[in-house]
């Protein structure tokens, strides 16, 4: 088994095991779900119990029916599991993370071989499974602090519709006051988790930085009536562009390994979301925009790898 | 007897042309979407496969080698057309739902592959044997396939509700489902032909 | 002839209706040479290449003579000899004017003959722009672009999977998915991913 990836030089030891950055994701992912749950209610918190649960499941029948290394408390698959809830409507029939649990881990990770190995991140593979098999369940939003279970339309669905959106402030966006999804909708939770994550080091700010900074500029010039008129704070604080720029953009497995790689794939993913949100068919784009770009990713890593010292 | 047989049936089995050769996936993901569509190409593909092999084996003593294929694919082509004809003068409907891949059975991997194979080496009846074994064996692969695809796609067989309050999996209908239902099914083969 | 049917051809040939996964042709090729980048990029640029230049030419075919001599019923068999032909004169060309080109893509020229995407781009171009066997306007360069987008589609998806194959030689797979079955899983994927794509307009 010759299977060890080789970079130039320096190497840097820090110390760290994976499980313990994976554990300390998971909790920098808590305040965004504390907030979805106070914002939908309890119908949030089982659908994040049951997804967490379901990968875990997911992952130990796996690796035991493949004989494997049994890593189930290694952090990843409740990443992925917490990860797959916070991109579902908060009242979505309970099965319908079960599957996608399983989908993202089954078809997202263990059958490229596991941890570490996989080429897309999981969560979205499961997410964008789901949303093709049962749309109607996976466009269907609840309005916030509201427990009747009034069906109500994204702010960026809405904007799709071509309906006006009043009442939404920035401030409201920013809070979480919108439909959406549990865990994308509270920007304050995320920026919080986000900020945890950065101050020590676990996530680089390359891609998210470059991710956002591009969408909110490619909005601005084409999303409003003429050039250079549109409305760029909306489409940075609405849909799961937060979410999916700190936390599943991120993903060390799935994103490029050199800085100027990391770049390149931010505006990659800024460019792609902004594009499907303007004239694509679906409302939000950050899910299909991240995984066409973990699919680039090789083929980035390729093109700016990093000069082996004292090689052309 | 038992030769011819046993020619028949190593292509249901044995040498079976989509799940052990990989050969001629194309339009079987692309039909596979309703059981009826699977049908349709399995049988198209079939009466190709049966014609063409029988008159290259007639025929395969006057064709020069070098330029075998083209004539090969002339032959496979008049056949193509013949049911692309048929197709359309008896059952346009079918023929809408296939669409392109009616013609495109002249490139499908599975006849010219049993021609350039099989038939220019032996007989009528023997050719006759193969031809029919490969046809059915990429039918009923294309009835299993798209059986699959088209209960959880639509919860249907053959257009029949099957289990009630089945909610659909609408992506097994697409082209994604397609791929990955046969790259499941392509491992599980792998894994049932390691187990023997 | 006007832009935005260009731009919606562009769109819907690379993105939507990707010519491998979406509508499964050259699938073959796709799973077998998708192993690693270079040969991967050859054999794209050679298939770009035939099916840009097999889209004109049939075109030419079935306007003037297919039509003409109402022989369209000839279509498939005509189509085919001609692109059998065409592909066979240009490995010639090549073998003798460029053996430097012909080392790097003239050996997977024979491979397109039998490749689903030509034809079916071919079948494809008379399927969308003629009507009633009467050629719409402009439908000659619509052909021709079509058949450009169709190799770039092609070239997209050959590039992506390539790279991600390549890393997979590092990766613990288990061993029934190994190659081919993986192979359609990651293109599974792609396809799921492409689909944020869907409905797109200006």
């Amino acid at each position: 088994m010759n299977k060890l990836i080789v970079s130039p030089a320096p190497h840097l030891y820090k110390g760290e095991s994976v499980s313990r950055i994976m554990w300390m994701v998971v909790a920098s992912l808590i305040p965004a779900g504390v907030a979805g749950i106070f914002i939908f209610g309890p119908s949030a918190l089982s659908v994040i119990i049951t997804a967490v649960i379901s990968a875990l499941a997911a992952e130990l029948i796996l690796q035991v029916a493949t004989k494997r290394k049994i890593t189930v408390f290694d952090g990843s698959a409740v990443i992925t599991g917490l990860l797959l809830a916070y991109n579902l409507p908060a009242h979505v029939p309970l099965w319908l993370p079960v599957i996608g649990s399983f989908f993202s881990i089954a078809i997202g990770k263990q059958v490229f071989g596991g941890l570490g190995q996989n080429i897309f991140n999981p969560a979205l593979v499961g997410r964008v499974f789901l949303m093709a098999s049962w749309p109607k369940y996976m466009t269907v939003f609840t309005q916030p602090l509201n427990y009747d279970a009034i069906a109500q339309a994204t702010p960026l669905a809405a904007l799709k519709e071509g309906k006006i959106i009043e009442h939404i402030t920035y401030l409201d966006l920013f809070l979480g006051k919108r439909g959406g999804c549990i865990g994308e909708v509270c920007i304050l939770a995320l920026l919080i988790g986000a900020g945890f994550l950065l101050i020590r080091g676990y996530i680089s700010w390359q891609i998210p930085f470059t991710y956002i900074i591009t969408t909110g500029v490619f909005t601005y010039i084409f999303a409003g009536k003429g050039l250079f008129a549109g409305d760029w704070l909306f489409h940075i604080l609405s849909g799961g562009l937060i979410l999916g720029a700190f936390f599943m953009a991120t993903d060390y497995v799935t994103s490029p390994l050199t800085t100027k790689g990391q770049i390149v794939f931010g505006i990659g993913c800024g460019l792609l979301t902004a594009i499907i949100r303007l004239w694509g068919g679906y409302p939000e784009g950050v899910s299909y925009a991240i995984l066409m770009m973990n699919a680039a990713t090789p083929i980035i890593d390729r093109f700016t790898k990093n000069r082996v010292y004292g090689s052309r | 007897m038992k030769k011819l047989l046993s020619e028949f049936f190593k292509g249901i089995i044995k040498e079976n042309p989509t799940f052990v050769l990989a050969l001629g996936l194309c339009p079987t993901l692309a039909v596979s979407v309703s059981v009826i569509n699977g049908i349709g190409m399995g049988v198209a593909a079939t009466f190709v496969l049966l014609g063409s092999n029988m008159i290259i084996a007639l025929i395969k003593n006057f064709i020069p080698a070098r330029i075998r294929i083209p004539c090969y694919i002339v032959v496979i082509a008049t056949f193509v057309t013949i049911a692309e004809l048929a197709m359309k003068a008896y059952s346009p409907i079918l023929d809408r739902a296939l669409g392109i891949y009616v013609p495109l059975i002249v490139v499908n991997c599975i006849v010219l592959g049993r021609a350039e194979a099989y038939a220019c080496k032996n007989s009528l009846v023997n050719s006759f044997m193969d031809g029919l074994g490969m046809g059915v064996g990429f039918t009923l692969a294309l009835i299993l396939i798209s059986g699959i695809r088209e209960f959880l796609g639509a919860g249907t067989i053959l257009g029949h509700t099957v289990v009630k309050g089945f909610e659909p999996v609408f992506v097994m209908g697409m082209p994604s489902g397609a791929l990955l239902l046969i790259g499941l099914l392509l491992g599980f083969f792998n894994l049932a032909k390691r187990r023997n | 002839m006007d832009l935005g049917q260009f731009l919606a051809i562009f769109i819907s040939a690379v993105f939507i209706y990707n010519v491998i996964l979406s509508r499964f042709l050259g699938l073959c090729s796709f799973i077998a040479i998708s192993k690693e980048t270079k040969p991967a990029l050859a054999m794209s640029l050679a298939v770009m290449f035939v099916i840009t230049m097999s889209s004109m030419l049939t075109w030419f075919i079935y306007r003037f003579l297919l039509i003409p001599f109402n022989l369209t019923y000839l279509r498939t068999i005509s189509f085919i000899l001609v692109i059998a032909t065409f592909v066979q004169l240009v490995e010639m060309v090549i073998r003798k004017i460029a053996p430097a080109m012909y080392r790097f893509f003239g050996i997977y020229l024979p491979l397109i003959t039998v490749n689903c995407a030509v034809l079916g781009v071919a079948v494809l171009n008379i399927d969308m722009f003629f009507i009633n066997g009467k050629a719409v306007q402009g439908s000659f360069y619509y052909s021709a672009f079509q058949g450009v987008c169709v190799g770039l589609g092609y070239t997209l998806a050959m590039l992506l999977m390539s790279g991600i194959r390549e890393r997979l030689e590092l990766c613990n797979v288990p061993k029934a998915m190994k190659d081919f079955p993986l192979g359609f899983v990651i293109a599974a994927i792609l396809s799921l991913s492409f689909m944020g794509f869907n409905g797109f307009k200006f």
